[in-house]
């Protein structure tokens, strides 16, 4: 009964889907303001099917109904619910469902959200927007079809993959990353319609920028997660190997924050328009790049997905994509003429010109170096490896030079500058850069990458800290109070700049933690025998002996141990090995320690319980934490920028400034 | 039209997708072994449950099938009776050597008298002749022909037709 | 005792000097040693995991070979040696350094290329005629730079975008 209904709604999906794209591209030619309502329509009964499908996915799992093909791969009665919920993302046909579902609720949104003063738009987003939505929908009814029904339903299931069910966070990296890949066929949709139509007005630019920017926080939050999850569950002590899926989910990334930047320009100044496309479209066929390389089984990951049938299916999507994409560039770039200037390189205008450029570098870096082996085995028949040597030596320096550029950057006036005011902008954040690097040094900060990082992030401090509250010291030379000031040109009027400000100061944090989390990391090996007490990055590590615990779906045998300095306990560690009924290899689970300044991690590699003892490894990391809290910091700061501003101040010619320091924009901005 | 945008972007796309494409198919786990057409290496350990020491350079002159595996690996279970069968149909004329690594003594001998024994199983215990073979996971099956050089490697449980596949290449001189 | 003995001095395991000859540097000991075989170690993939240094996985092939750097560092092995030996069992696959120089060029020359983009595009842009006068930039191209944005928009409603 449930498969076949799903089975429906994934097919109503996808006629609705497919058929509102025609329209939409039909009303796009035509103009017709018929057909735009009916290519809503189809939009919005695309969304509702698609949902639908997946609400009845989730209640088939949790009902344990092992008649429908996926419940029967990736259920079992014998796991936690949240587990049974997460299953639903767990294996490949149910993270397309999940990917169609989340598809759904974007494309519903964007269309309720832009149906005003954005009609010339519109129709041709929605067709690209659907175009994608019944391609996933055709996965979804055909090659990764998990509504399939199984003749002889077993009475219980294997259960989702046990690695998956060791931490809580597996509940929440995939969503994240979802909300996150999957959002950028919005932008995508209108940055086609502003090219097909030849033109990027305000009236586009405004939604691509907050539908660029909604997925874009996701995905930041997403990455994060998934290091954070890498460094709790794997057991290495580190949270990012350049593996190819990792990245796959930062290409995206990169371009959209890039785009993200130079849509600035383009709303200031009306120029990079063509950089500001391409990026996005660029964002966009990374993110059908990312999910092929996730599901293909074409590359050697901790995280692929097994080899599927749907490899051939979402290669012959990317091609296809690439085409629309490269012909619709190739024929309509130049349509979009650049409407200003630059007055000259120590401008902010080149510096957004400079960041693009070094964000396109670390995309094509990061790529080729994900991609060079499938190439040289194509080429020469030869297999090789790009591992972390290689990612890390190129990222170092572009990370760093990226660095710069965020302080500089802001630093530098819009338009034309005098050398006094270059000299004004550039010079006194040096203090920060000293600053900084004082503070790291005596922190035990020593190799060379570190220090230069440290001097870069110091004087972007200082330059985001001036540059994030100019509205509220403006306010005060003008008379108001503190409090005033701060409320309204910070909170209220100024949000935008000062969300975007405490992003960029998360950012510098989230770097100067990474580089010195992995330069002062100490990693001991070390073998105990019950109640031996060793040495290991300053911290005195005593072996309590073995322990075992049974639960349900797994055995653990956790080795406890005690951590003190200075004579002083600190904190009690139980890094285990778990056993899973499911999986012959028993998983390692560290477990560590965190505080503000640093991390004691225990990782065990061998443990015996008759003779009580233990084999494991112990890293000392500082820092580490500011990683994850600064890039919440970064999301949280990024919404607050999102809030809207208030309804549209008119103001005429006579008033505008053409200053940069307050919000208030002249052209008129809607709500 | 903007020819360069064309010219680069269907080449960007281009490579890329013609790139992918011949990695379909391909399994990247499947480690090719570049010892194929090289002297196997030399080695004499010692043979499970004895104290006696097999020199594989006593096997010169013969073609060899080393075969490395363990006691906890399902799939060398499966391979099991295939090589045992194959090594007492084909001996004298090619050599069958076992070659066991991260395993207890204990367990290597339960296993050999539960399920039966036609060739010589030797212990490798810190993995070294592993590591010199660029041995990967077990199992893994090396034919050496008469004059000690690897003509093949098979990574993965072993069935008859792979094995008579493989033996041609050593058998042929 | 003696068969023991015997036995020991018959045991012959294969060895890197068979793959690279004698150790080119000086032996190492203690904490230099635990610290160069990590360092090493991160240099070499683990065969049978996906992707991670043998340093970094607690696969026990990757503690074998893990232990065979430590013991080949001990006896004075270089690096580039101790690199050699395994490439020559694995192959290039197992080394997390490519080896390729084509691969190391390429970003460098994309620096340069982007360079050259980017700053032939800025002069492009200085080269741009001044807009009339200091107003933020309209929306409606084609329409002369002064006219009042709230009029443009009206008319790009009206309109439906049409030019």
């Amino acid at each position: 009964m449930i498969a076949p209904l799903g089975r429906i709604l994934i097919l109503a999906s996808l006629f609705a889907a497919a058929a509102g794209a025609l329209i939409g591209f039909y009303a796009g030619r035509t103009r017709s303001a018929e057909g735009l309502r009916w290519a809503r329509r189809f939009a919005y009964a695309y969304a509702a099917s698609i949902i639908a499908a997946t609400l009845v996915m989730v209640y088939a799992l949790l009902a344990h109904d092992f008649s429908v093909s996926y419940v029967a791969q990736v259920g079992s009665t014998q796991i936690p619910t949240w587990v049974t919920v997460v299953s639903l993302w767990s294996s490949l046909e149910g993270s397309i469902l999940f990917w169609g579902m989340v598809l759904g609720i974007y494309i519903a949104a964007a269309t309720y959200f832009t149906r005003e003063r954005h009609e010339e738009y519109q129709p041709d987003a929605i067709g690209v927007w659907l175009g994608t939505a019944a391609f996933f929908s055709f996965l979804i009814a055909g090659p990764a079809n998990p509504f399939h029904t199984v003749a002889n339903p077993p009475l219980d299931g294997p259960g989702p993959n046990a690695l998956l069910q060791n931490h809580v966070l597996m509940a929440i990296h995939p969503p994240f990353l979802y909300l996150g890949y999957v959002g950028m066929t919005i932008p995508f949709g209108f940055a086609c319609a502003a090219l097909i139509k030849g033109r990027l007005g305000h009236n586009v630019l405004k939604p691509i920028r907050e539908s660029l920017m909604l997925p874009w926080i996701f995905q930041s939050v997403a990455i994060m997660l998934g290091g954070w999850w890498a460094y709790e569950v794997l057991g290495w002590g580190g949270y990012w190997a350049w593996d190819p899926v990792e990245n796959a989910s930062l290409l995206p990334w990169l371009t959209a924050t890039a785009a993200l930047h130079s849509i600035m320009v383009v709303e200031r100044r009306g120029i990079l328009k063509g950089w500001t496309v391409t990026l996005i479209q660029a964002t966009f066929l990374l993110v059908i790049l990312g999910t092929f390389m996730t599901r293909s089984g074409v590359f050697n990951s901790v995280h692929s997905f097994t080899q599927s049938a749907i490899g051939p299916t979402i290669l012959g999507f990317l091609a296809a994509s690439l085409l629309f994409t490269v012909a619709l560039l190739a024929f309509r770039i130049d349509k979009l003429e650049p409407e200003g200037r630059i007055e000259g390189a120590a401008s902010r205008e080149a510096m957004f010109l400079i960041n693009n450029l070094l964000f396109v570098l670390l995309t094509f870096t990061v790529l080729i170096g994900t991609v060079f082996p499938l190439i040289v085995e194509a080429v020469k028949g030869k297999q090789m490896s790009v591992g972390r040597p290689y990612f890390d030596s190129m990222s170092i320096p572009l990370g760093a030079l990226l660095l710069f550029i965020l302080g500089v950057g802001p630093a530098l006036p819009w338009g034309r500058a005098t050398a006094a005011q270059v000299k004004k902008a550039l010079l006194p954040p040096i203090l920060g850069a000293v600053v900084f690097l004082i503070a790291g040094y005596l922190f035990g900060a020593r190799t060379p990458w570190t220090l230069i990082t440290l001097a870069f992030g110091g004087y972007a401090a200082q330059v985001t800290l001036g540059q994030m509250f100019v509205p509220m010291l403006q306010r005060m030379r003008n008379g108001d109070s503190f409090a005033g000031a701060f409320v309204e040109g910070q909170l209220r009027r100024g949000r935008r700049r000062f969300g975007s400000y405490i992003v960029h100061a998360a950012m510098i944090v989230v770097i100067i933690a990474i580089a010195i989390s992995s330069s002062m990391r100490t990693q001991t090996e070390l073998h105990f025998v019950k109640g031996q007490t060793q040495q290991a990055g300053g911290y005195d590590v005593t072996f309590q002996g073995v322990e075992q615990r049974s639960e349900p779906h797994r055995l653990s045998t956790i080795g406890v141990f005690t951590v003190a300095k200075d004579g002083k306990e600190i904190t009690r560690l139980e890094p285990r090995m778990n056993q899973y009924q499911t999986m012959r290899e028993p998983i390692g689970s560290p477990d560590v320690h965190t505080t503000a300044l640093r991390d004691v991690y225990i990782s065990l590699s061998n443990v015996d319980t008759l003779n009580q003892t233990a084999s494991i490894t112990v890293f000392v990391a500082p820092l580490v934490v500011w990683i994850w809290l600064a890039v919440i910091a970064m999301a949280l700061g990024a919404l607050f920028a999102m809030i809207p501003a208030r309804r549209a101040v008119i103001v005429t010619t006579s008033e505008a400034s053409g200053k940069d320091s307050l919000p208030n924009r002249t052209a008129p901005e809607t709500a | 039209m903007n020819r360069t945008v064309l010219l680069v972007g269907l080449i960007i796309a281009a490579v890329l997708v013609a790139v992918l494409f011949a990695g379909l198919g391909k399994n990247p786990a499947e480690i090719r072994s570049p010892l194929i057409g090289k002297t196997a290496p030399t080695f004499a350990l010692r043979e499970v449950g004895t104290s006696r020491t097999v020199d594989v350079t006593q096997f010169r002159g013969k073609p060899m099938v080393v075969n490395f595996w363990a006691t906890w690996c399902g799939p060398c279970w499966e391979e099991h009776p295939v090589l045992v069968a194959n090594a007492r149909m084909l001996q004298p004329q090619v050599q069958f050597l076992g070659v066991v690594f991260q395993d207890k003594e204990d367990k290597i001998l339960g296993f050999l008298n539960q399920r039966g024994s036609s060739y010589p199983t030797v212990v490798d215990d810190a993995g070294k002749t592993a590591i010199a073979y660029g041995v990967g996971g077990v199992p893994e099956t090396f034919f050496i022909d008469a004059n000690g050089v690897i003509q093949a490697k098979y990574s993965g449980p072993m069935s008859p037709d792979v094995l008579r596949e493989n033996l041609q290449k050593v058998m042929k001189q | 005792m003696i068969a023991v003995l015997l036995l020991l001095l018959q045991l012959r395991v294969p060895d890197a000097a068979q793959f690279v000859g004698p150790p080119k540097g000086a032996p190492l000991a203690g904490e230099a040693l635990e610290k160069r075989t990590n360092e090493v170690g991160r240099l070499l993939r683990c065969p049978v995991c996906q992707g991670m240094a043998v340093s970094d996985s607690p696969a026990e092939m990757a503690v074998n070979m893990k232990g065979q750097v430590r013991e080949l560092l001990a006896r004075g092995y270089t690096e580039e040696q101790i690199l050699q030996y395994f490439e020559k069992s694995y192959g290039e696959f197992v080394l997390l350094r490519p080896k390729s120089p084509v691969l190391w060029m390429l970003p460098v020359a994309a620096f340069l290329l982007g360079g050259i983009v980017v700053f032939l595009k800025l002069k492009k842009l200085e080269r741009a005629p001044p807009t009339a006068n200091r107003q933020p930039f309209d929306s409606a191209q084609g329409r002369p730079p002064t006219e009042d944005p709230y009029l443009s928009r009206v008319r790009d409603l009206v309109s439906g975008g049409k030019q």
